[in-house]
C-alpha cells in the first residue's frame, strides 16, 4: 500500500491504461500542457505527447461527440468536460448518440469511452461550476455511472470504465482531488456495479455517495458517542447500482439514509429510495430518509454554499430521526 | 434619359478551383459591398436609372435595402423584372434585356464565365468588368467606386468610340450550328462530361484556342502567354496543340504552375477555324467546360471579333478631368 | 479524370436502385406497410452516388435522416434496410432503429440520424479515429441546409478543420430546413461560403450531376487522404417529395418543384449516356429490370420477416447487461 491523493490515482490509473492500450488517449480543454483545470492530468502531455494528451477548443459537443465517432471505429477515448455543469452543452451527443448508438443499430456498435467529470460545491464557484447532475445520467438507458469516493476506487474503478465497451460517465468531486488514502501497489481494476462498506454498523444504514462518504464517515464518530453505529455504504457506481450489498445491509438495520450533494428533488437517492421501498419494504422499521442540497443553484456567497449542500449535522440528524 | 445597368453573378468564385487549385474566395457579401461602391459611384454622377439583375443570393435586393437604410438612395436603383432559374442564363437575359432598355454601360461582377454569358446579350453596350472569379483575364481587380463613376460617365455623354476596345471572340460551331462562344480560350478535353465545370486535369486536354495570352494572364491562355503572347488588342489568335515536342511552364490555374507539353502551335487570323478533333470530348470556354461533343459531332471553333465592346476606365476617367467635369471654380476668386 | 464505362454503369445503377427503393417505400408507406416516419431521398440520387463512389468499403459515413439514399449507395443492402424500415428482425437493426437509424457498421456506416447535425463531431471523432490509427481511410459527413446552422456544424468542422482530419464534408443544399426555406433560415445562398470561416477549401457543385459530385469528392476524398485535411462541398439538390411522407408541401409551389423535375438527375444522366453512344438503351433499360427485381425480393424478405419477439427489447442497450423484461 502506498498513499496517494485522489487526484495522483486518477493520474495514475490514466497512466496505466494508456501504456497497456494504444488505443486509449485523452482529450478536453487544457488537458495537455497545461495540466488540466484541477491539474489532474500534469504529466501525461510530457509523457504520452500532443497525439494521445489533446487539447481541444473550448467545443464541449465537439470533444464528446467526436470521442463518439472515435470510440465506434476503434479507439478508446477518455474525453474530460472542465465542469459537470458543462455537460448541458454536449447532452445531445452523450444521450442521443453515444447512449443510443448501439441500440439503434441492433447492437452492433460499441461506444467504449469514458467521459470523466468534475463536480462538486466547496469553492465558491456559484451556479454555473459546482453541480451535481449524475442523477440526469442514471436515467439515459445506454449509459454507465460511476462515482467513486476514495483514491483507490476512483484508479480501480476508472481502469474498468476504460475498459469497459460502453459509454461511462465518471463523476469525480473535486474538492476530493487532494484527499489522500491507501492505494495498492499494484493497482487492479474494481468491477463496476460493486458496492463497497466503508464502515460496518448495527443501527441504521447510510448510502452514501462521493464526497458524502467522507461527511457520513464523520458523522459516524459523532453518532458513536450517542451510541448510535451505522454503517456507511458507498455505491460507488450508480449504473449499474448493487442493490444486493445495499439490500444485505437493510436487513441488518431496517434503516435506511442515503445522502448525496445533488439537490433532492429527482435526485439518485429517490431512485434508491424507491427500489428499497419496492423491494424491501418488509425490512423497514421506519421511514426512509434522504439527505441532499436544498432544492436551490449552488450560491456564491461561503455562508450560503455552506448551507445549501448538505454537512455532517444534517446527516447527524437525520439518522437520530430514525434510530431507534 | 441616361440608364445604366449592374449585373452580379453569386455564382462566381465557387467553383472547384477552390480545391484543386488556389481560386480567389470572394463571398457573396462582399459582392455586395462592390454593388454598392458602383451604385454610389453612378449615383454620384447623377444617374437616376440604375438596372440590377435579380439573383438567387439578393446581392441587388441587398445593396438596395442597406444604401437605403444609410438614405444613400432614393429610388434610383430598380431590380430588373425578369424570372431567374439560378443559372448563367441569367447573366445572358438580363444583358438583353438591359441592352433592350437603352442602358449605355453595364458593369459586370464576375469572372471569366460571368462576361461570357454576359457578352451573349449585351450586343454592343460597352462592359466595364469588376473581377469577383476564380479566373480572370477578361475582367480586371478594380474599385467598384471609380467603375461606378466610369459608368456614369459614359452615360452622359453621346458615343466615343475611342473610349472603348473590341475584343475578340471564339466561336464554337457543332453540327454547321454557332452554339456557343468564349472570349479568353476555348480548350478541348477528353473529359465526357461537363460535371464539375473546371479544368484542371493537363492529361485530358488535347486543343487549345485563344484569343489572347499574355505572362500576366492565368489559366489556360497562360500557356499561350509564355509561350508565344498575343495581345488583347492584337487581330491575332494562338492555336495549340498539346504534345511531346517541347515544354512550357506556365500558371495555369491560381497557384498553379506547370509545365505543358506541346506538339506544335500556330498563329490565327481573325476568321480562322480550327476543327475539333478529339471525340468525345468537352470544350471548356473561358475556364469551365460548357460543350459536349459526341463521337458523331463534327464542328469547329472559329476566331472573330465579334467579342462585347469594353470601357476604358482609365482613359474615360481622364477624359473626364480634362473636360473639369469633377472641378468646380468658386466664381468670386 | 477518365470514367470507365462500368464506373458509369455503377453511377446509373446505384441511382436507380436508391430511385426505385424509396419509390417503392413511398408506396408501401401509403399502404400503411410502413411504421413511423419516412424521408425520401428521391431527387438527390447523385449526391450520395457521386460521394460515395470515391469510398472504400472501410471509410466511413455519418448519415442523416434522409439515410436510405447513402446506405445503398455504400454498398449497403436493400432487403435488410426494407426489413428494417417494416420493423422487423431480420432488418439492418432488428427493428430497433427504423428509418432514421439505418446503419451499417460493418460498411463504416455510423448511422442515419434523427437529429439534424448530430453527425459533424461524429464524422470528425472518425476521422480522428483513422488518423490516430495511421489507416488510409476518410470519413465523409452528408448534412443538408439545415443542419448548417446547429452548433455542430460549427464545432465539427472547427475541430476537423485544427487537427487536420481526413474528413469530407458533403452538404446536400436542397433548399428547405423542413418547412422553412433557405432565404428563411440563413443569410447567405452558397454553404460553402462558410469553409473560409475554418481555413478549409469550400466548392458548390450542381448537386444533381452525379459527375459533378464525383469529380469535386474524389478531388477532396484525395486532400483529406494525403492528410491535408477537410473540405466542404456543397451539392445544390432538391427533395422531389415533401420532407416527410405525408408533408402537405404548403411551403413550395408546384412550379418550383415541376423545374427541379427538369432537372431530374437520373434521367439527365441516362440521356447523357445514350447521347455519349457509350451504352445502349437495351443496357440501361435491362439494369432497370434487374433494379425492379431486386427491390421485388427487397419487399418479399421484409414481408418475409417475422417481428422481434417482444421481450428482445431489453437486449442491446449495453455489450454486457441486459435490462430487465416486463413483469
Amino acid at each position: 500500500m502506498r498513499k496517494m491523493t485522489v487526484a495522483e490515482a486518477i493520474r495514475e490509473a490514466l497512466r496505466l491504461e494508456m501504456k497497456r492500450d494504444e488505443r486509449v488517449f485523452i482529450m478536453g480543454e487544457d488537458v495537455g500542457k497545461f495540466g488540466g483545470c484541477f491539474g489532474v492530468t500534469q504529466g501525461l502531455y510530457e509523457e504520452f505527447g500532443p497525439e494521445r494528451v489533446k487539447d481541444t477548443p473550448i467545443s464541449e459537443t465537439a470533444i464528446i461527440g467526436s470521442a463518439v465517432g472515435a470510440a465506434a471505429t476503434g479507439m478508446r477515448p477518455v474525453p474530460e468536460i472542465m465542469f459537470c455543469d458543462f455537460l448541458t452543452v454536449p447532452m445531445d451527443q452523450l444521450v442521443n448518440q453515444a447512449a443510443k448508438m448501439r441500440y439503434m443499430f441492433g447492437g452492433k456498435a460499441k461506444i467504449p469511452m469514458t467521459v470523466r467529470v468534475p463536480v462538486g460545491a466547496g469553492m465558491s464557484a456559484a451556479a454555473q461550476h459546482s453541480q451535481c447532475l449524475e442523477a440526469w445520467f442514471i436515467h439515459v438507458p445506454g449509459l454507465k455511472v460511476v462515482m467513486p469516493s476514495t483514491p483507490a476506487d476512483h484508479a480501480g474503478l476508472l481502469i474498468s470504465s476504460i475498459r469497459d465497451d460502453n459509454p461511462v460517465m465518471f463523476f469525480e468531486h473535486k474538492m476530493l482531488y487532494g484527499v489522500e488514502g491507501e492505494v495498492p501497489d499494484e493497482i487492479e481494476p474494481i468491477p463496476l456495479g460493486k458496492a463497497d462498506i466503508k464502515r460496518e454498523g448495527e443501527d441504521v444504514t447510510v448510502i452514501a455517495t462521493s464526497m458524502m462518504v467522507y461527511k457520513s464517515l464523520e458523522a459516524a464518530k459523532e453518532l458513536e458517542k450517542d451510541g448510535i453505529s451505522i454503517e456507511v455504504v458507498d455505491p460507488r457506481t450508480l449504473f449499474p447500482l448493487d442493490k444486493e450489498t445495499i439490500f444485505e445491509s437493510v436487513k441488518k438495520t431496517n434503516r435506511v439514509v442515503i445522502v448525496h450533494e445533488a439537490v433532492k428533488r429527482g435526485g439518485v437517492g429517490a431512485e434508491i429510495a424507491a427500489q428499497i421501498a419496492d423491494e424491501m419494504f418488509d425490512y423497514l422499521d421506519a421511514p426512509i430518509k434522504r439527505v441532499a442540497a436544498l432544492n436551490v443553484p449552488i450560491p456564491f456567497s461561503p455562508p450560503l454554499e455552506k448551507y445549501v449542500v448538505p454537512d455532517v449535522k444534517d446527516i447527524i440528524n437525520a439518522v437520530k430521526s430514525i434510530a431507534r | 434619359m441616361s440608364r445604366v445597368g449592374i449585373i452580379a453573378n453569386p455564382a462566381s468564385g465557387k467553383d472547384i478551383r477552390r480545391l484543386v487549385a488556389y481560386g480567389t474566395v470572394i463571398d457573396n457579401e462582399e459582392k455586395v459591398n462592390i454593388a454598392k461602391r458602383v451604385i454610389l459611384g453612378m449615383v454620384s454622377m447623377g444617374i437616376k436609372e440604375i438596372f440590377i439583375m435579380p439573383d438567387t443570393f439578393g446581392i441587388g435586393d441587398k445593396a438596395i435595402y442597406q444604401l437605403k437604410k444609410r438614405k444613400s438612395i432614393d429610388n434610383q436603383v430598380k431590380i430588373l423584372e425578369m424570372t431567374i432559374e439560378g443559372s448563367q442564363n441569367d447573366s445572358t437575359k438580363a444583358a438583353n434585356l438591359m441592352k433592350e432598355k437603352g442602358v449605355k454601360c453595364i458593369v459586370t461582377l464576375g469572372g471569366d464565365g460571368t462576361n461570357r454569358a454576359v457578352s451573349k446579350g449585351c450586343g454592343g453596350v460597352p462592359l466595364i468588368p469588376i473581377s469577383t472569379g476564380t479566373n480572370n483575364v477578361f475582367p480586371r481587380f478594380m474599385e467598384g467606386t471609380y467603375a461606378g463613376i466610369a459608368a456614369g460617365l459614359i452615360a452622359g455623354w453621346p458615343e466615343d468610340k475611342e473610349l472603348f476596345v473590341v475584343n475578340k471572340r471564339l466561336v464554337v460551331v457543332k453540327n454547321g450550328k454557332k452554339v456557343d462562344s468564349a472570349l479568353i480560350d476555348a480548350v478541348v478535353s477528353r473529359e465526357i462530361f461537363i460535371g464539375a465545370r473546371a479544368v484542371w486535369d493537363m492529361e485530358k486536354v488535347t486543343q487549345i484556342i485563344i484569343t489572347r495570352g499574355e505572362p500576366t494572364n492565368i489559366g489556360l491562355s497562360s500557356i499561350g502567354g509564355y509561350l508565344y503572347p498575343i495581345k488583347w488588342d492584337e487581330p491575332k489568335g494562338l492555336y495549340i496543340e498539346i504534345g511531346n515536342n517541347l515544354t512550357v511552364r506556365a500558371p495555369i490555374a491560381p497557384g498553379i504552375v506547370k509545365e505543358v507539353g506541346i506538339k506544335k502551335y500556330t498563329v490565327l487570323n481573325i476568321g480562322d477555324k480550327v476543327e475539333v478533333k478529339t471525340k468525345p470530348c468537352t470544350i471548356a470556354l473561358d475556364g469551365e467546360r460548357e460543350v459536349e461533343f459526341t463521337q458523331n459531332d463534327k464542328g469547329y471553333i472559329m476566331l472573330d471579333t465579334g467579342g462585347p465592346r469594353v470601357v476604358d476606365v482609365k482613359k474615360t476617367l481622364l477624359k473626364g478631368v480634362k473636360n473639369r467635369i469633377f472641378i468646380k471654380e468658386r466664381e468670386e476668386i | 479524370m477518365k470514367l470507365k464505362k462500368e464506373e458509369l454503369l455503377h453511377f446509373y445503377r446505384k441511382m436507380v436502385e436508391i430511385r426505385k427503393f424509396e419509390t417503392k417505400v413511398v408506396e408501401l408507406f401509403a399502404d400503411g406497410m410502413i411504421p413511423g416516419f419516412v424521408h425520401s431521398y428521391i431527387g438527390e440520387e447523385a449526391v450520395a452516388v457521386g460521394a460515395c463512389s470515391n469510398l472504400n468499403d472501410d471509410d466511413y459515413i455519418t448519415s442523416t435522416h434522409r439515410g436510405h439514399g447513402h446506405l445503398i449507395a455504400k454498398g449497403g443492402h436493400m432487403d435488410k434496410m426494407m426489413a428494417e424500415l417494416f420493423g422487423k428482425e431480420t432488418g439492418y437493426c432488428k427493428g430497433k432503429g427504423g428509418s432514421m437509424h439505418i446503419a451499417d457498421v460493418d460498411l463504416g456506416i455510423l448511422g442515419a440520424n434523427g437529429i439534424v447535425g448530430g453527425g459533424f463531431p461524429i464524422a470528425a471523432g472518425a476521422g480522428l479515429s483513422a488518423k490516430m490509427r495511421g489507416t488510409n481511410q476518410v470519413a465523409v459527413c452528408f448534412f443538408g441546409d439545415g443542419a448548417s446552422n446547429q452548433t455542430t456544424f460549427h464545432e465539427g468542422i472547427n475541430l476537423a478543420s485544427i487537427w487536420d482530419l481526413p474528413v469530407v464534408f458533403v452538404c446536400e443544399n436542397n433548399m428547405y430546413g423542413i418547412s422553412l426555406s433557405q432565404k428563411e433560415h440563413q443569410h447567405i445562398k452558397d454553404i460553402s461560403d462558410r469553409a473560409t470561416a475554418y481555413g478549409i477549401p469550400g466548392v458548390t457543385v450542381d448537386g444533381n450531376d452525379v459527375i459533378a459530385v464525383y469529380e469535386a469528392v474524389k478531388e477532396a476524398v484525395k486532400r483529406a487522404r494525403q492528410g491535408e485535411g477537410p473540405t466542404l462541398i456543397e451539392c445544390k439538390t432538391y427533395r422531389h417529395r415533401g420532407h416527410f411522407e405525408g408533408d402537405p408541401t404548403v411551403y413550395r409551389s408546384e412550379e418550383e418543384v415541376e423545374q427541379w423535375k427538369k432537372k431530374d438527375p437520373i434521367k439527365r444522366f441516362r440521356k447523357k449516356l445514350l447521347e455519349l453512344g457509350t451504352v445502349t438503351e437495351d443496357e440501361l433499360n435491362s439494369i432497370d429490370e434487374e433494379v425492379d427485381k431486386m427491390v421485388e425480393e427487397a419487399v418479399e424478405y421484409a414481408k418475409k420477416g417475422k417481428f422481434p419477439e417482444p421481450e428482445k427489447a431489453v437486449e442491446d442497450v449495453y455489450t454486457d447487461i441486459v435490462e430487465e423484461v416486463r413483469e
